[in-house]
């Protein structure tokens, strides 16, 4: 499908200029007066003269070249067509020589072009542009770059020692003889095959992030004893099916997005719910979803029943319309800024293309055009910043528990009902059940001065959560005072459907005898049975954590009916409900806590409103003219790249959704030439520290060359396209599978001289090359080897932060309390703060594109290794969990503190150096020392 | 089993790259690939930059990242100290003097927008404070900043500068690391990346931040965005040393001793099993350069040694206690200078809300008052920090930048008491090596409104920066996600009229 598309596309570029020809002629003729031009006589002439020196054959700048009218067709840089024939006022040539623009005048620094040569370009455009001998001449984007090819299936190499027995058969997959091989011509090969011991922690940190305990040890090398093959694959296809493989390979995934629950930006506001999206990672990763669906999930997942898969879209910073300004420019400014975000997050994690870079001119190293770019940004018009109900299908984990919870709080609001009304806090707003009631209107009448809503919604129980007093439905509001608080707020707001900070406010003179109150008209009789009321529901859901929340009061109010024969008739009122019913019904009380308890779960384990992203209507989109949207140019359609084939058949008549969908599928289509390939060299880059593109997220041109290229794309055509026996196209673990099951993977750490000589950086894997791990392996190694580590996946994460004031930086007030105790997954995600322990070690700032994270060695992570109470605490824990498992054995605890941390007991020497800190001061010491030690810092 | 005493020495010899690699047995060809190989340096034959100048990358050696480094060119400076104002001071009531102001007091902004950042825009006001000539330049400054005022004919003013944005943390973003956007490595990381330091006992890039907390970019300011985590400023002031510095108050220093010795004991055993790897070296190495620090940072922070002479000079005692605070920090700043620390960034400013009820420059309300209680604290201890290390001969060498993020309107704000955002045009100078002294640079127009007469961006700004301290702007690249990054993305040219 995608080379067909390519295809057409080349042959309509072919066939345009012709059609461009006939017409620009049969316009030239319209011209009576006009002289007509002679392109050698009256135009080369001026080009010759005032362009071509920096425009021409030997010198392009912008990369623009004026000497053949392909190129002028084309533009340069800025991607805007210099001329286009027949059209002056369309041609960026004309524009610039006539100094409309300010910052942009052509000549530079020089003065205006005489008018009458003005009017001769401009004529000659007008006339369509005549140049002898080059009318059929088409500038074409192609690209011979390696990475823009489509996959081709190589052949495999075979092994240069194919040694077939026993002994070598851990190193016989089939990335082995491409690694071999290339080993091979450097006169290099394999290292021995690496320790059992080392060999499981190595694979425990790459597949789950976490070492392996010393009964898992223990319970390998028994097993590897008897076969090592057998034990080892044993021991991969359980870590791949452990819950903590997803938890480890969704980290790697969030950072290539810069996922963070913070805004960025001045305030930094924390994203409610935000993390329904890493769960989601998590999970999708544990399933082994197929990544083609995970990629389309994450950009279309609103209509396919995964709504919180959208999370990716907005993972990227932002800036939030109240640190915008007013500016009309600034605002279009961030807008775009937000556009951009999403671009990044795209072209780094799925296609591996610098798109930004197209954002303010064509790409300087890619053949992107900032059509493109613009054309990219229409497909994702409809998505903004901000929080939503995210869609979930009926099967959906969260849905289901919503489901149960609900269905917990129904039956007992049945026993409720029975008794009377009852009213339910549900943190955006109250809800007041009562008796179910037909009529015509109702009046709500406040007791107190000081009343603010956003939104006064009535419920029946024929129409599931629609609001009967909404003004789409005809609903007469009145009440006093009408205009609200200095005449500013007024009464329609309590049904315009909008939630927010556009409230009808009501203070009245607390000592006159006047309150406060709300009638509704309905257009016809309604039954009715429950209130709503909310002062500022869009910023409860929007975001948390801060100290002065919209506060969602209890109103004392009183209702009433109006009844058949027009009088006003009490109906239920909260002093009623919340007083007078507990004093006659004594377990009441019992019933309404646990409804409310429900509703706390419900609100954390079922589903809410999430930062995730929230659509809306999508607008025309234009080409910004370098970037700025002050400079809007041609309308552009969603689309992909047109050098991959992105023409997606879309207008900007398709709704966001159908564009989203479209594009998705377009992206994650087979042949698609970057997707898989982009991948694999992701899974790959994980497994082996570095990628066969170290480029991770940059296959262009001014990305690194692939070091095996031909088994990177056998790889991809093995993700696609399965050879192996059960294997489903897209999997993932079936691809780590395969990397890990490699002798390449299996082989020692241990450095020698060759093949440091040859391969320092072991990119050509003569061993497997070790690395200092990431901040969360160390984090959750040492709470793990304490025994305190709280395994649970999923959830809400843990704060190490304070409750802040809105424009005021957060602050560490607990990175090491048993709260925390986490895996470091689930430690906030913060944009740009530093947790005051692990941030030291290249944990990312979340503000830019991390494809890959840096590995530095700093005295700042010493000092945080050696010095921090979250340390000196787990090594507390860790020598009282070694000697409580051996009382009154000091040598034995200090063996079991190498194993519970490095999964090995001490030779003799370190045994003794040990026993006499541990006697001389303490055992808790000799933990902290092993903790800093390079051994347990560094993967094995 | 090894001596411990000896790998401490090994340890220390691995800190010059030279030593090791004759240790090892290693060939520099050898080497210059492990750090090709290595990471991100594994890239396109010939990279360029998009100004199609080829990049200069450092060479870091990930195991010593802190290496003192070649500059591009010979300048004189080879430390920098910033001085960040944040929130925004207003240019034409210190130092851009704009009598067109007075004349036309109280009217209505003759062409001017209708709504600035904060709503809209009111009427014509004078500078708050009286201007007067000073120095033998006769330099207009106002009575705001009576200190600094005497110093002028040491100054180079940018009196037409502009910046992309009227929002604050986007300004100091801007300012500070090159991008409006989020995550881009500040102008302490880049100079940390290309130089390295001198000294290795203390930090290369010291952030010292304003008593009342973080300025509102947070991090960012001094972080090191998408750069190797080795370049970020360390942050700590007069008051708070560096996190998890001190030796835990449940050790005693015989305990810690030993824990150390046993770690020693640890890794050198482990390393015999990892004969020449260099990253297994050069954390043995942080470890004794974190011990350094221990004993040299709490010595650089310790003030009692300075004279009463000094501390009157700096205005310690006698002011705010913000002032006084503030005024430790100059101190300290100066120090680290001696020092021979690289960077030094010094806030004057925050974000939080503490102190007098005022955070930082931002004045859109009762300007007189606030920009005076924050002119009290900054006023002299800068100004006493500038002509001390002028008189210790420390200007020599040491490039010194006054900033803010923009300038505040010519009009009053809705017609209140203070001042909105200015993007359009605002002032900075710089003093010390390299640059030209009792200059001024640019002009705004005639009411201070916009940039008139050669309008410098913040590109050029932070250019100009780079080229004061030896540096190329458009050569100091670090490869990330696809692109040569520059502190000054694509843009930017060297206002070579202020060199010296």
């Amino acid at each position: 499908m995608f080379i067909n598309e390519f295809k057409i596309d080349s042959s309509v570029r072919l066939l345009l200029p012709i059609v461009i020809m006939l017409w620009a002629l049969a316009a030239g003729t319209g011209l009576v007066s006009a002289q007509e031009i002679d392109f050698k006589r009256d135009v080369m002439p001026i080009l010759e003269e005032r362009c071509l020196d920096c425009h021409g054959e030997d010198e392009q700048e912008s990369g623009l070249r004026l000497d053949l009218r392909a190129k002028m067709l084309r533009g340069g840089d800025s991607g805007l067509p210099a001329m286009v024939p027949g059209k002056p006022e369309k041609s960026y040539l004309i524009e610039v020589i006539k100094h409309l623009d300010e910052d942009f005048k052509m000549p530079p620094d020089e003065d205006q072009l005489p008018k009458d040569e003005i009017e001769v370009l401009t004529r000659w455009i007008m006339q369509g542009a005549v140049w002898p001998g080059q009318m059929d001449a088409v500038a074409k984007e192609e690209s011979s770059h390696w990475a823009f090819q489509p996959v081709v299936r190589p052949n495999v190499p075979t092994t240069p020692n194919s040694n077939t027995d026993d002994q070598h058969s851990w190193s016989h997959s089939t990335i082995d003889s491409f690694l071999l091989k290339r080993l091979a011509s450097e006169g290099l090969t394999y290292s021995a095959p690496a320790d059992p011991r080392l060999l499981i922690r190595r694979l425990s940190i790459v597949l789950t992030g976490l070492p392996p305990t010393p009964e898992e040890t223990a319970r390998f090398l028994r097993d590897y004893k008897k076969g090592a093959n057998k034990a080892y694959t044993a021991l991969v296809d359980r870590l791949l099916d452990s819950p903590h493989f997803g938890e480890r390979w969704g980290q790697h995934w969030l950072d290539v997005i810069r996922w963070a629950e913070t805004n960025g930006s001045e305030a930094n506001l924390y994203r409610k719910n935000a993390w329904v999206y890493r769960d989601y990672v998590v999970r999708s990763l544990n399933e082994d979803k197929p990544y083609d669906q995970f990629v389309k999930e994450q950009i279309a997942g609103d209509s396919m029943g995964v709504g919180e898969a959208t999370g990716f879209l907005v993972a990227g910073p932002h800036v939030p319309a109240a640190t915008v300004g007013r500016e009309p420019a600034a605002i279009r400014q961030a807008r775009a800024d937000r556009m951009d975000e999403i671009m990044q997050t795209l072209g780094a994690s799925v296609m591996g293309v610098t798109i930004g870079c197209a954002r303010c001119h064509n790409h300087k190293f890619d053949p992107i055009t900032i059509q493109d770019y613009y054309a990219m940004t229409a497909v994702f018009q409809d998505v903004e910043f901000g929080s939503r109900h995210p869609e979930y299908s009926l099967n959906h984990p969260l849905r289901q528990r919503g489901t149960k919870l609900r269905n917990q709080i129904e039956a007992l609001r049945k026993e409720l009902r029975k008794l009377g009304g009852w009213e339910e806090d549900w943190g955006a707003y109250r809800e007041l059940h009562f008796k179910q009631v037909t009529t015509k209107a109702i009046r709500i009448r406040f007791k107190m001065n000081n009343v603010g809503l956003d939104e006064l919604e009535v419920l029946g129980p024929n129409e599931h959560n629609k609001n009967i007093a909404s003004s789409s439905r005809n609903v007469k509001v009145s009440g006093y005072p009408l205009k609200g608080t200095d005449g500013r707020h007024p009464i329609q707001r309590v049904n315009d459907n909008k939630y927010g900070t556009m409230a009808w406010r009501a203070k009245v003179d607390k000592k006159g005898n006047k309150r406060p109150w709300v009638g509704f008209e309905f257009e016809t009789l309604e039954v009715i049975n429950r209130l709503r009321l909310s002062s500022n529901r869009e910023y409860f859901y929007g975001t948390d954590y801060l100290e002065k929340r919209p506060f969602l009061p209890r109103y004392e109010y009183d209702m009433e009916i109006f009844t058949k024969d027009g009088k006003w008739q009490p109906w239920i009122g909260t002093w009623f409900v919340n007083k007078k019913l507990n004093e006659k019904y004594s377990h009441r009380k019992k019933i309404v806590t646990e409804i409310q308890r429900l509703i706390g779960l419900l609100s954390e384990e079922g589903p809410r409103p999430s930062f995730v992203g929230r659509f809306v209507r999508p607008e025309l989109t234009r080409v910004l003219l370098r970037g700025s949207p002050e400079s809007p140019r041609d309308e552009v359609m969603p689309a992909g790249p047109a050098i991959f084939g992105g023409d997606l058949g879309l207008t900007s008549n398709d709704g966001g959704a159908t564009r989203r969908a479209t594009f998705a599928k377009w992206v994650a289509d087979s042949n698609h030439p970057l997707t898989a390939r982009v991948m694999v060299n992701r899974l790959w880059h994980h497994v082996f520290g570095g990628g066969i593109v170290p480029t991770t997220s940059d296959f262009g041109k001014a990305g690194a060359a692939p070091t095996h290229p031909d088994l990177l794309d056998w790889m991809a055509a093995e993700f696609v396209e399965p050879t192996a026996s059960n294997q489903r196209p897209w999997s993932i673990k079936s691809m780590i599978r395969m990397l890990v099951i490699s002798g390449a993977f299996r082989q020692s750490s241990a450095p020698n001289p060759k093949g440091l000589k040859i391969d320092a950086g072991s990119a050509l894997l003569w061993r497997f090359p070790p690395k200092r791990n990431e901040a969360e392996v160390i984090r959750d190694a040492i709470l793990q080897a304490s025994g305190s580590l709280d395994k649970t996946v999923g959830g809400r994460g843990y704060r190490i932060h304070n409750v802040k004031k809105t424009y005021a930086q957060w602050e560490v007030v607990d990175n090491h309390g048993a709260e925390t105790w986490r895996r470091m997954l689930y430690q906030e995600r913060m944009r740009r703060v530093d947790d005051r322990m692990f941030t030291a070690f290249d944990f990312p700032d979340c503000g830019q594109v991390r494809a890959k994270r840096p590995v530095s060695t700093t005295p700042l992570q010493a000092l945080n290794l050696m010095n921090s109470a979250f340390v000196l605490e787990q090594s507390k824990r860790i020598a009282d969990r070694a000697q409580r498992d051996s009382p009154g054995d000091q040598s034995e605890a200090v063996k079991r503190c190498f194993g519970l941390l490095l999964g090995r007991m001490p030779d003799k020497e370190e045994l003794d150096a040990c026993l006499s800190l541990a006697r001389e001061e303490s055992l808790s010491l000799v933990a902290r020392a092993i903790i800093n030690s390079n051994e347990f810092a560094f993967l094995p | 089993m090894t001596n411990p005493e000896q790998l401490s020495s090994h340890g220390r010899r691995l800190l010059d790259r030279r030593c090791f690699i004759g240790s090892a047995g290693l060939s520099t060809a050898g080497l210059a690939l492990a750090s090709l190989l290595d990471g991100d340096g594994l890239l396109a034959d010939d990279p360029q930059t998009v100004s199609g100048k080829s990049p200069i990358r450092p060479e870091i050696d990930p195991n010593n990242p802190y290496a003192s480094r070649k500059s591009h060119f010979e300048t004189p400076a080879k430390q920098v100290l910033v001085i960040y104002l944040p929130g925004a001071v207003s240019h034409v009531d210190t130092f851009d003097y704009k009598p067109d102001l007075i004349k036309l007091h109280g009217q209505k902004p003759p062409g001017l927008p209708e709504v600035t950042f904060e709503g809209p825009t009111g009427n014509i006001a004078k500078p708050f404070w009286e201007f007067k000539p000073r120095g033998e330049t006769g330099k207009m400054v106002s009575e705001l900043l009576p200190n600094l005022a005497k110093q002028v004919d040491d100054f180079c003013f940018f009196h037409s500068l502009s910046t992309d944005t009227s929002a604050h943390p986007q300004g100091e973003n801007f300012m500070n690391t090159g991008f409006t956007m989020e995550g881009f490595p500040s102008f302490g990381s880049w100079v940390t990346y290309a130089l390295g330091t001198e000294n290795k006992e203390l930090p290369a890039f010291v952030a010292i931040n304003d008593p009342r907390g973080l300025a509102r970019s947070g991090k960012n300011n001094f972080g090191n965005g998408f750069l190797p985590a080795a370049f970020q400023g360390t942050d700590f002031n007069a008051k708070n040393p560096p996190n998890n510095l001190k030796r835990p108050d449940s050790l005693t220093a015989k305990a810690d001793r030993k824990t150390i010795d046993l770690l020693t004991r640890l890794n050198a055993k482990h390393m015999e099993k990892f004969p020449g790897d260099s990253s297994l070296a050069g954390r043995i190495a942080s470890y004794e350069l974190a011990g350094k620090m221990q004993t040299s940072v709490p010595d650089v922070m310790e003030l009692a040694g300075e004279t009463k002479a000094t501390l009157e000079h700096y205005g310690v005692e006698g002011g705010s206690e913000l002032r006084g605070q503030y005024a430790r920090n100059c101190i300290l700043a100066r120090r680290l200078i001696e020092k021979g620390v690289r960077v030094v960034q010094l806030f004057n400013g925050s974000d939080p809300s503490g102190g007098n009820g005022i955070t930082n420059w931002d004045s859109h309300s009762n300007i007189l008052k606030t920009h005076s209680m924050q002119a009290e604290i900054m006023d002299q201890p800068t100004a006493a920090l500038i002509a001390d290390l002028k008189q210790r001969g420390l200007l020599e060498n040491t490039l010194v930048v006054w900033a803010t993020e923009f300038g505040r309107m010519p009009f009053l704000q809705s017609n209140g008491t203070g001042r909105d955002h200015n993007p359009n045009a605002f002032t900075c100078f710089l003093t010390g090596a390299g640059v030209k002294r009792g200059f001024s640079f640019g002009e705004s127009d005639e009411f201070g409104f916009r940039a008139a007469v050669d309008k410098t961006s913040v590109y050029d700004f932070n250019a100009t920066l780079l080229h004061l301290m030896g540096l190329d702007h458009e050569r100091l690249t670090y490869y990330h996600n696809g692109l040569e990054r520059r502190l000054t993305n694509v843009h930017g040219h060297v206002v070579k009229q202020v060199l010296a």
